[in-house]
């Protein structure tokens, strides 16, 4: 019961965010697609945290996940770093905008965010990091995002409830 | 007095909440702007991260680590039957080999007494153990077991039994990371072993092929050429393994890398005499 009590919805999604962040920088050959799925739940994670926990940690959090990411998956600090932070500052523009959207409508732009996230960081991984650009990763990571996404937007409101 | 006691205190947590908010989008402008440099607080950030992070992470991703060991380990018994078939052919395919080998081996230390040759160009630092990898997304990384308390350094070469791996790029004092030859920010200046072409090769992004990015003169390898180090950048030592020309077409060239860059158990970094 206490436990229940201390593990409050947000801490559980911090959870998911330190075990998703673990999984993807840490490669497995024989799964590689565990990688990127795991990838994506970081980043679906970390929208969610935003668009229905917003507050003032999450800037630190980003802080510190995209400094790791940057470094773990690039040796460069920048991309991960600018996306978190914009989609941050973003949400704070425009979040009185989000709240009279209906939740059919929130989870559209929950999509989209994401998607639009995965596309700038390997835009600004190949201006940045000649990282050539892939067509074929990120449908990849667009195929591997719609299998997920409803699967995790049903656990998040489960976790939520 | 209580509500103006909540008051001040309200309007204090808000101003470090502002604070620190600008205090981090400054400093990750800072970070990002002076990432490539070589500062004190960048190399402390990769410091930890190597040190400290990478393994709180292993011990996190475990449970997908042991399941991916195992699925590895059932292929691996599966094969058996079949591998051990291969290699009693191989063996007396190698056994041929080997007495014309021992020829050669003779012949070839007469010679190169005759000629006053050293032996090898090449030092052993250390042999390290492949600790983690981040090659899935973006970048092409591995982390070693060894780092400078082993006398390894930046810019040492990185290689195996099938040839040069890559190059180290960071050490703290227990580990390493070296960039494989297959990230396309990493260039490695060769030249093919039949016409002496010199070229610069960098990955190909599909962590599979090396593509030229100069080629000296416009002048194209044959297919099947055997490419080297050719050692004028003074980073990798001359003569190592890279690869084979796999295909060439107008101004570049492909050249697939003999070294399997998904089974990297062992790595000896080495450096130039």
């Amino acid at each position: 019961m206490e436990l229940s009590k201390f593990l409050n919805p947000s801490i559980k999604l911090n959870i998911i965010l330190i075990i998703s962040f673990s999984i993807s920088v840490n490669s497995f050959v024989l799964f590689p697609n565990v990688n990127n799925a795991f990838y994506i739940l970081f980043h679906l994670t970390f929208i969610y945290l935003i668009f229905y926990h917003y507050h003032f940690y999450l800037y630190i959090l980003a802080f510190i996940y995209g400094i790791l990411f940057d470094i773990l998956l690039l040796n460069n600090i920048g991309i991960h770093l600018i996306a978190f932070l914009s989609l941050l500052i973003l949400y704070f523009v425009i979040r009185k905008f989000l709240t009279r959207l209906s939740s059919y409508q929130i989870i559209f732009i929950y999509f989209v965010t994401l998607i639009i996230l995965l596309l700038i960081e390997q835009i600004l991984a190949n201006f940045t990091n000649g990282y050539k650009f892939s067509l074929l990763t990120f449908f990849n990571f667009f195929i591997i995002s719609l299998i997920i996404f409803i699967p995790t937007v049903f656990l998040f409101s489960k976790l939520d409830k | 007095m209580a509500p103006k006691f909540r008051i001040k205190v309200f309007q204090i947590s808000s101003f470090i909440k502002n604070f620190t908010i600008v205090s981090i989008v400054t400093l990750s402008f800072l970070l990002v702007f002076f990432s490539k440099s070589d500062l004190y607080l960048i190399n402390g950030l990769k410091n930890i991260s190597s040190s400290v992070i990478i393994p709180i992470t292993r011990i996190i991703s475990l449970p997908i680590n042991t399941l991916s060991n195992f699925v590895d380990e059932y292929k691996q018994f599966r094969s058996l039957k079949f591998e051990n078939k291969i290699l009693q052919e191989e063996i007396i395919r190698l056994k041929k080999w080997q007495t014309l080998a021992i020829q050669n081996s003779r012949e070839n230390r007469v010679l190169k007494k005759l000629l006053n040759a050293t032996d090898n160009n090449l030092t052993l630092v250390k042999t390290a153990s492949l600790i983690n990898r981040n090659d899935t997304i973006y970048t092409k990384l591995i982390n070693l077991n060894a780092g400078h308390n082993d006398k390894i350094k930046k810019n040492m070469s990185a290689i195996n039994e099938r040839g040069l791996v890559g190059k180290v790029i960071d050490t703290t004092s227990n580990n390493s990371r070296v960039i494989l030859l297959t990230d396309p920010n990493l260039s490695i200046s060769v030249k093919s072993i039949s016409d002496g072409i010199f070229s610069l090769l960098t990955g190909n992004g599909d962590g599979k092929y090396l593509v030229s990015s100069f080629v000296k003169e416009n002048k194209m390898p044959r297919l099947g050429d055997i490419v080297v180090t050719s050692g004028t950048a003074q980073i990798f030592p001359v003569d190592l393994l890279v690869g084979k020309v796999a295909k060439v077409e107008k101004n570049r060239f492909f050249v697939l890398p003999f070294v399997d860059f998904e089974n990297i158990d062992y790595l000896q970094i080495v450096t130039s005499k």
